[in-house]
Parts: C-alpha cells; sequence; structure tokens
C-alpha cells in the first residue's frame, strides 16, 4: 500500500496537507468515526429544520425534557426502546456474519400473527398461554426466514432482497387475517381482531411499561457472552471475517447461516409476540411503528459491539420519542424516515473517514513508516 | 375481450415504472456499483412528479422533472458511494429509507390533490389490429413503448455492440483491468449511477402520471424494491429485464382482472401475488444454477459492491 497515490487534500501558505491512510484501523477510531457521522447527519438535519423556519435548539430542549425530563416520558420511551432493541439484535447476529436481516419487520408481524391466534382462540391460564404464544411468535418469525436462509446458505441467493420482498408479503397476511378471517365481529367500528386476553404483566411499579423490556435485555446478555465466549459464536464471527477460511478451517458454514438467520428470525417474531400481548393487544396491519427500520439503523450504528446495540436502541427510541413527542409541533414521522436516512449516510461515510487520516506534507515519511 | 388482452393491457402500465428502474439498476450494476435505494429513487421520482403534474398540463414536463429528481438524488448517492467510496450496502439503505421518508413529508400535504396531466394512450396503425395482442401492446402510452421498446434495444446496442458499452462493463468486472487501460472508473461509475437513477426516477413519475393517476402513501409500494429482484432473475440482460419486470406487471394486473370478474380469491391474497411471484423469479434461476452448476458465475458483474481503491489492487 502506497500513500503516495492519494492526491493533495488541499495546499496552504507552502504547506499541503493530504489523506493517508492508515494502516489498520482500532475499534475506538471506528466507533468515535461512527459517532461524528451520526452527530454530523443530526447537526445538518437540525440546520434543515431551522432553515425551513423551526427553532432547532428548542425543539431539542422540548424533546429531551419530554423524554427524559419525567418518569412517564422515561416508561414511554422504555415502551418503544423493547421492539427496537429486540430488532436491533434480530439484525445485529446475522451481521456479525454480514448478512443482513432487512426483513425483521415482517418476521415482527408473522410473530404477533402466530401468537395471536395463540391468544384469541385459547383461554387457558394466563402464564401458559403467555409462554405458548412466546414460543408461536418465534416459530411465526423463524418460519418467515427460513426460505432466505435456505436460498442464502445454498443457492448465495441476496437476502436483503428476498428477505425484504416477504414483508411486503407478510402485511399482506397480517392485513388479511385481522380485517376479515379473524375480525372482531362484536366491534364493528375496529378494524383487527378481538383483545388478545393474556397480558403481560406491567413493570414493578408501572402502568406504561411491560416487563417484556427485560427480555431483550437478557437476549443482549447472552448474545454478548455466546460471541464473546463459546466456540459456536467464535465459529460464526469467524464466517463473518473470511466464509473460505471458515469452510477450509472445517467450520460447517452453511449450517451456521441457517442456524444464525433462524435465530435472527426468532427474535424479531418473539418482538411481535411481546408488541402484541404488551401495548399492542388487537392484532392489525399497523401495529408495528417502523420497528424493524429502526432495529436495523441501530445494528447499522453499533458495528459488531453489544454494548453499542444496547447503547443505540437507547439512542434511537429516544429519538423516536421525541419523534412522536414534536408531532405536536408539526414534525411528521416521515421527517423521522428522513433523518434515519441522513444518519445512515452519516455512519457509512464515517466508516470510510475512519481508515484515514489527515497529516501534512512534511510529516509523510512518519506516517508511511508507521 | 380475451383474459390474456385483458391481463397484457393493464400489466404494461403496471409495470413500466420497474422496466424503467431495473433497466437503470442493471446499467450501474453493470459498472459495479449496487443502489439498494432504488425504492427511495422511484417515490421522489413520483412525487416530484405528481407535484408538477398537479400545477400544468404538461406530462412530458412532469416526467423531466421526475427523471431530474431522480438523478440527483443518484447523484447524492454516487457521491458517498463511488467518489467517498463508502460501503454501498449502507448508502443505498440510506437512500430507500431517506428517500421515501423525504417523498412522503413532501406529498403528504397534497394527498387527494387532482393531477391535471396524464399520459394518454396513442394507438399504433396497423399493429394495434392484431388479433388477441394488438390492443394491449399498441395502443399504450409513448412511455410504455420507450421502457418496452427502444430502451431495451438502446441498452443492448450500448453494452454489447460499443467500444463504450466494453470499457463499462470492465469497470464493473475488473476495475483495476480497466484503470491499467486508461478508463475512468469513478468517472464512469459516477455517471452511470446518475443514469440509472435518473431512470427510475422517470420511472417513479410514470407510475403517477401513466398507471395510477394519483398519488397518496405507499404508493410506491415496493416498485423499487421489486426492479432489484428484476435484475437478478433477469442475470443483467436487457431484455430478461423488461421481460421480468412485464411478469411483475401481469400479476398485478392479475389482481384487477380478479376482482372485476369476481372470481372468489381475496383480495389480500391477490395484493401478495406480485411479490410472490417476483420471490419465486429470483429463487427458480439461483436454485438452477445450484443444481445444475452450469449457469453459476456467469451472472452478477465480479465487483458488485465493491468499492474501488486505486491503493489496493
Amino acid at each position: 500500500m502506497t500513500t503516495a497515490d492519494t492526491p493533495p487534500l488541499q495546499a496552504s501558505a507552502g504547506r499541503s496537507w493530504r489523506l493517508a491512510r492508515r494502516s489498520g484501523v482500532t475499534s475506538r477510531q471506528t466507533a468515535m468515526a461512527r459517532i461524528a457521522g451520526v452527530l454530523g447527519a443530526l447537526i445538518i438535519a437540525g440546520v434543515i429544520l431551522a432553515l425551513s423556519g423551526r427553532n432547532a435548539p428548542s425543539l431539542l430542549g422540548k424533546a429531551l425534557d419530554g423524554t427524559f425530563g419525567e418518569r412517564q416520558g422515561l416508561e414511554e420511551m422504555g415502551l418503544l426502546l423493547t421492539p427496537i432493541l429486540m430488532n436491533a439484535l434480530a439484525v445485529h447476529i446475522p451481521l456479525r456474519m454480514k448478512l443482513w436481516n432487512i426483513g425483521s419487520e415482517g418476521q415482527f408481524f408473522m410473530g404477533a400473527w402466530a401468537a395471536a391466534g395463540v391468544g384469541i382462540y385459547w383461554g387457558g391460564p394466563r402464564y401458559v398461554v403467555l409462554v405458548v404464544m412466546a414460543l408461536a411468535g418465534m416459530a411465526g418469525g423463524a418460519m418467515w426466514i427460513l426460505v432466505p436462509a435456505l436460498a442464502r446458505a445454498r443457492w448465495q441467493v441476496n437476502e436483503i432482497i428476498t428477505t425484504l420482498l416477504l414483508n411486503f408479503i407478510a402485511i399482506q397476511w397480517v392485513a388479511w387475517f385481522s380485517f376479515d378471517l379473524w375480525r372482531d365481529r362484536a366491534a364493528a367500528v375496529v378494524q383487527s381482531t378481538p383483545v388478545v386476553q393474556a397480558r403481560l404483566p406491567f413493570f414493578p411499579g408501572s402502568s406504561t411499561l411491560y416487563v417484556g423490556i427485560f427480555v431483550p435485555l437478557v437476549i443482549a446478555a447472552a448474545t454478548f457472552v455466546v460471541f464473546r465466549s463459546t466456540r459456536w459464536g467464535y465459529e460464526v464471527d469467524v464466517i463473518g471475517g473470511n466464509p473460505r477460511a471458515a469452510a477450509f478451517a472445517g467450520i460447517r458454514v452453511t449450517r451456521r447461516i441457517v442456524a444464525v438467520m433462524l435465530i435472527s428470525g426468532a427474535i424479531a417474531g418473539l418482538s411481535g409476540m411481546l408488541h402484541l400481548a404488551g401495548p399492542a393487544q388487537r392484532l392489525n396491519s399497523s401495529i408495528s411503528n417502523n420497528y424493524g427500520l429502526s432495529g436495523f439503523i441501530v445494528a447499522a450504528l453499533a458495528g459488531s459491539s453489544v454494548v453499542g446495540i444496547v447503547v443505540g436502541a437507547v439512542f434511537i427510541a429516544s429519538m423516536l420519542h421525541a419523534g412522536i413527542t414534536l408531532q405536536s409541533d408539526g414534525l411528521s414521522v416521515y421527517v423521522v424516515a428522513a433523518v434515519y436516512g441522513l444518519v445512515l449516510v452519516g455512519i457509512a461515510i464515517g466508516e470510510v473517514a475512519a481508515r484515514f487520516r489527515v497529516v501534512r506534507s512534511g510529516d509523510l515519511d512518519a506516517a508511511g513508516a508507521r | 375481450m380475451t383474459l390474456v388482452t385483458d391481463i397484457l393491457q393493464t400489466a404494461l402500465p403496471a409495470s413500466t415504472s420497474v422496466a424503467l428502474a431495473a433497466s437503470g439498476e442493471m446499467l450501474n450494476e453493470r459498472a459495479g456499483t449496487l443502489n439498494l435505494g432504488l425504492e427511495g429513487v422511484v417515490s421522489l421520482g413520483a412525487v416530484s412528479a405528481f407535484i408538477v403534474g398537479t400545477n400544468t398540463t404538461n406530462p412530458f414536463l412532469a416526467l423531466a422533472v421526475g427523471t431530474i429528481v431522480g438523478a440527483v438524488a443518484g447523484a447524492a448517492f454516487a457521491t458517498a458511494a463511488v467518489l467517498v467510496r463508502a460501503n454501498q450496502v449502507l448508502t443505498g439503505l440510506a437512500l430507500a429509507v431517506g428517500g421515501v421518508g423525504l417523498a412522503n413529508q413532501l406529498g403528504n400535504g397534497r394527498q387527494g390533490a387532482l393531477l391535471i396531466s396524464r399520459f394518454e394512450p396513442v394507438e399504433i396503425p396497423l399493429l394495434s389490429d392484431i388479433p388477441v395482442v394488438g390492443q394491449a401492446l399498441f395502443d399504450q402510452d409513448p412511455v410504455v413503448y420507450f421502457a418496452f421498446g427502444v430502451l431495451p434495444v438502446a441498452l443492448w446496442f450500448v453494452l454489447f455492440h460499443t467500444r463504450h458499452g466494453l470499457n463499462l462493463r470492465a469497470v464493473g468486472e475488473n476495475p483495476a483491468a480497466a484503470d491499467a487501460v486508461g478508463v475512468n472508473v469513478s468517472g464512469m461509475r459516477f455517471a452511470y449511477a446518475t443514469i440509472g437513477a435518473a431512470l427510475a426516477g422517470a420511472g417513479g413519475a410514470h407510475l403517477v402520471l401513466g398507471y395510477t393517476q394519483n398519488w397518496s402513501i405507499g404508493v410506491v409500494s415496493g416498485a423499487g424494491w421489486v426492479s432489484l429482484a428484476v435484475v437478478i432473475f433477469a442475470a443483467w440482460r436487457p431484455f430478461l429485464v423488461v421481460l421480468g419486470a412485464l411478469l411483475f406487471g401481469a400479476m398485478t394486473s392479475l389482481g384487477f382482472v380478479a376482482q372485476a370478474r369476481d372470481w372468489n380469491v381475496p383480495s389480500y391474497v391477490l395484493a401478495m401475488l406480485p411479490y410472490i411471484v417476483t420471490l419465486v423469479l429470483i429463487l427458480i434461476p439461483a436454485g438452477l444454477a445450484g443444481f445444475g452448476r452450469r449457469l453459476r458465475g456467469s451472472a452478477a458483474p465480479g465487483s458488485l459492491a465493491i468499492p474501488y481503491f486505486r491503493e489496493d489492487r
């Protein structure tokens, strides 16, 4: 690798500054560059909002106060955090193998659908029903990623497109059941299924947040342990680094890909069940507030760090909650999506930027020697 | 009218957006750039054509604006993905998410506004008298003729019968080799990412001006994602791209025909059908290649979605 090919960045007062490639990038440098990218994107979004006649600093203050200033705001944020953290983990785990599950939204819907089928038609003891609903939810989500997983593992079919196309099918599927087959005929005004009787208990001392918030935290801890200290987790990370080398080392790549993707689908499906048995209660085709998308943004933000996933999910859940708080100020949910786009570009550019550093021309030899 | 005529008649305008967007995507993928943000570009093209189309009666003006907006979105994408060499998957998904959000924000307050410029069918004499398919194929608007007739022939000729097309494919297969013989890799990739997105923007514009003749939140509903799938199905070949688009359109059209003829199929199932068929379309060739081992390796450009750093070669 030579640094001499890179053109000078700019020349001023006889000294030229140029970009030189770093010979290695530490995870700390990548993390800092990602954070800088996100902050840059948010500043640009703030400037655009300010240019369109809104008072960005005052909006930010309102948003922070509405989310962190009171217990109710925190609990509402926790309600958003549950599905976002679940979906982020669902995207994160296959991403360790460089596989993108863009279909966690569809798996969320199918998990909620399967859980609703149990919850509506079976009136057993509450906790037994909840456990069976959770199993059904995981099965529903895993079933929904089975075809993309097999196609990817056996035939190298791009999983981004297959998982995404299945989102459109899942939404129609849930619409069919909630507006027609399982529709609540007693309540004529409601365009959804009847209420699922078995509900999750509330978080201690709360009447907003459910105990479902513990599930993603437990899964995050388990993910951390599995990828830090088990052979299975290590093998998955090796496949992510170099699938050919992994195959030569005797790792069963095809099996690992299918297993990882099924686990991912099951987590997304379980998140659908938690949402149904918690805040949603009725199944319809609009129970997801773009949770799959938010989870995806978190996973992209966090890279390979599970701690980063949790921190990122809190960040995105706060942003989404702020977006909801600010709707009374005329900001629509679509602006939040547009800002997500900017944040993603910021992350992508930050990642490239982390590989370079700015050096003065006189320092170049020293830089090359490093 | 026969069933075939009925289905084809709607299938063409229903899939012109996919035919245009997928042709554009095939071009930039041939040059090695994967634009996963197609859904965002199509959405932006659709909403901008709608905004212009509610203010003028000239559909070509609205189409031009949609195309330019697509090109601008493509140039922005290419700045990050080609010039900065950022991760194409992340950048593309950013464009998909941000583009759809921005398009919905722009159109949100205008839902229900009356579109006063629309594309009208132009009947081609003689050809439209062919039994069964004549009326369906040759009584369409000009953009349909362009997308299914002129464009694939032009792309086929440029890609496979000109030196420029050879260079373009070389950039997508082996940019280092193309660079060594003096082809401007970044310039080529930037130009085709822009042109590809311009076609996707035109597709979004036609979706509104020539097919739905209306705009609402979610009107694009996956046309961009389907286009990405169609490119894979078509193995990056111009004629197969429009054929794949037409198959998607036929499934969409089948839903309307089924409703009009009172077939007893739930509308939800009909609405799923185009996506199910698209999914099957990309699984079949991959599955055949997996079993037969003959088609494998022939399809995707060798350096697709891999940023080119000259220092790395």
